[in-house]
């Protein structure tokens, strides 16, 4: 097809060159050259504005995840020379170590607790400022905050505020339930709560702000229906706003939840990984296996494991998502 | 008439109530969210002596600016500084640039259908330590490990579907009948996307340059493994005041501050398209 588009083309461009002089042969075949160009700069207009995206894409995360898969099934480690092929052995030795196991259910743990602590937190922001007031402006813009800051900043100044001995922290705890001996971010259960205090800090404005946005949208008739009817409020929430807004909450929780298993640079500053390896995040240990015991080969065949789990997530929870958004 | 007065009544008085939680939550809240804040900047300007006292300081009497020098030259913070500007600039130039003609291109033609414009999204979501790996080795072949370039590559690809499907939202939601006038006019495609379509959606390309800015500015993990000794970011240089001591407070909250002043500043200015940059155009807010 191109090719008898082209002909054409070129048929033209020899009647055009015969009737011209020898100087004016030169342009015209130059200005045929541009136009044969551009007719096929237009007709794959389309794909050529997505090329250099996806040829991006394909270089720096699509070939490096298919190298990949041959990392996990040979010897790759920086302490054992060659790339002898091992089968299934760094899949297996991942799945029989009890860190990584334990680095799940933290993960698990860690981020199914914080998502749902923003979530109410957020709701309850949203509801409190659906209706306009003084000073509504400037509150908004606080509220925000937190999502312009580095993870790294957020666990650098939670660290601050909850060590010990001269946090201010401690100290205002100490004043009100008088002294005690917990240290908030190696003791148990504390490391837990201050590392979801962290992440419920930064992100629990990403939640209100979607959830705002929802119900701004919902239309005041159905309200004044309800209240017209006589429905008490409690029932309006359950029955018309948590309905009306549902997709946003779905769409809320998708982006939280996907980025909350992917918890590590709070994990980095504020704990470490411990104390000992009982705070590992999945990324955290497989970064621990990777690149500080440079076990590679098991580290990629975990990083394996843990994509194909979060890509049963994204496939049930995106796809879901995008669903009521093209209908 | 009289169950209607008594349902007003009942209203107003669910209204009084209903703003008094309203103050107690959102006061609450606040503190909350600048306590932190507060305690930074506090921590930052604090003399060192300060620093180990019960009670703590609350506010110091002699504050001073010898933690931000520090951080700067001491730390190395100038030179993180610099990379984090130069790595984020570049990157967020590049990613929009190649999002808008990648978003323009699913917005006007549905290229590749749900398919392509889905394997791009599902790229946001994917695990950075599923692919940070490989790059590593990759990069360690091709030279690229601790270089800006390399930095500039992966943040411009990991933001891609940022602004990809910021601008695939924003052009969708743009009449497509100017560029339609364009073609009649004999603009051909090009001339009308290049002198009628991107300058009408330049408000969202900013608002893209800004969350793909933010994004870069704020990125840890891939620069904590692929930088080292020179082309290291501004966050990074926390790994520095790991298991810290009391001497080092000041240095680090002053070095947060720089980092979090540029991004917050940014961000408030984008405010108007924040639900748009937060779900990636998913949410039209």
């Amino acid at each position: 097809m191109a090719g008898a588009g082209a002909s054409a083309i070129s048929g033209r461009a020899a009647v055009m060159a015969r009737n011209a002089t020898m100087n004016g042969a030169g342009v015209a075949r130059r200005r045929v050259r541009a136009r044969t160009w551009s007719a096929w700069s237009d007709r794959h207009f389309k794909w050529l504005l997505v090329a250099p995206a996806v040829i991006l894409i394909l270089a720096l995360t699509v070939y490096p995840l298919v190298y990949s898969v041959w990392v996990a099934f040979v010897n790759f480690d920086f302490q054992i020379p060659g790339h002898d092929f091992v089968g299934l052995q760094n899949f297996e030795h991942v799945v029989e170590d009890p860190v990584a196991r334990w680095s799940l259910l933290t993960t698990a743990f860690l981020s199914v607790s914080s998502v749902v602590i923003e979530f109410l937190l957020g709701l309850g922001l949203a509801m409190a400022m659906t209706k306009i007031f003084t000073g509504r402006g400037v509150i908004m813009l606080i509220l925000i905050v937190p999502l312009f800051v580095s993870p790294v900043v957020v666990g650098q100044i939670w660290s601050l505020l909850l060590q010990k001995p001269y946090g201010p922290f401690d100290y205002l705890v100490g004043q009100l339930f008088g002294p005690t001996d917990v240290s908030w971010l190696t003791g148990n259960p504390w490391k837990y709560v201050s590392l979801i205090v962290g992440d419920v800090w930064q992100w629990t404005p990403f939640m209100f702000v979607i959830l705002l946005a929802g119900l701004t949208s919902v239309s005041p008739e159905l309200y004044e229906a309800a209240e017209l009817d006589g429905v008490s409020r409690w029932q309006i929430f359950w029955n018309i706003t948590l309905p009306q807004i549902a997709p946003l909450i779905l769409i809320a929780i998708t982006f939280r939840l996907l980025d909350a298993v992917k918890l590590f640079d709070i994990i980095f500053i504020m704990t470490g990984g411990g104390p000992g390896t009982s705070t590992y995040t999945t990324s955290f240990y497989l970064y621990q296996t990777g690149f500080q015991h440079f076990h590679l080969g098991q580290a990629t065949a975990g990083s394996w494991i843990f994509l194909i789990l979060t890509a049963v997530l994204i496939m049930f929870l995106v796809r879901r998502m995008l669903r009521p958004e093209r209908a | 008439m009289p169950s209607g007065k008594r349902a007003r009544r009942r209203r107003q008085g669910a209204l009084s109530f209903d703003n008094l939680v309203r103050v107690v939550y959102l006061g609450a809240f606040l503190i909350f969210l600048l306590a932190p804040l507060y305690w930074a900047v506090i921590t930052a300007i604090k003399p060192v002596d300060d620093y180990m006292t019960i009670p703590p300081v609350w506010f110091p009497e002699h504050p001073t600016l010898v933690h931000f020098t520090a951080a700067m030259f001491t730390y190395r913070g100038l030179v993180g500084l610099i990379n984090s500007a130069v790595v984020s600039v570049a990157a967020t130039a590049l990613s929009v640039l190649l999002g808008t003609l990648m978003g323009y291109s699913f917005a006007r033609f549905n290229t590749g259908g749900q398919h392509l414009s889905f394997w791009v999204l599902s790229q946001r979501f994917l695990p950075p330590v599923a692919v940070v790996l490989p790059v590593f080795l990759l990069y360690r072949n091709l030279g690229l490990n601790d270089t800006r370039l390399g930095l500039i590559l992966i943040y411009t690809v990991t933001s891609l579907p940022l602004s990809a499907w910021m601008m695939f939202a924003y052009f969708r939601q743009m009449p497509a009948e100017l560029e339609e006038a364009a073609l009649v006019d004999g603009y051909g495609r090009w001339g009308a996307l290049w002198k009628v379509a991107l300058p009408l959606a330049l408000p969202g390309i900013i608002a893209a340059a800004v969350f793909a800015f933010i994004f870069c500015w704020t990125e840890f993990f891939f620069a904590l493994i692929l930088t080292s000794r020179s082309a290291y970011t501004l966050p990074t240089i926390f790994r520095g005041f790991l298991g810290f001591q009391a001497s080092s407070y000041g240095e680090a909250s002053a070095l947060a501050i720089v980092s979090l002043v540029p991004s917050i500043i940014l961000g408030m200015l984008v405010q108007r398209h924040l639900v748009r940059g937060l779900t990636l155009g998913a949410v039209r807010g």
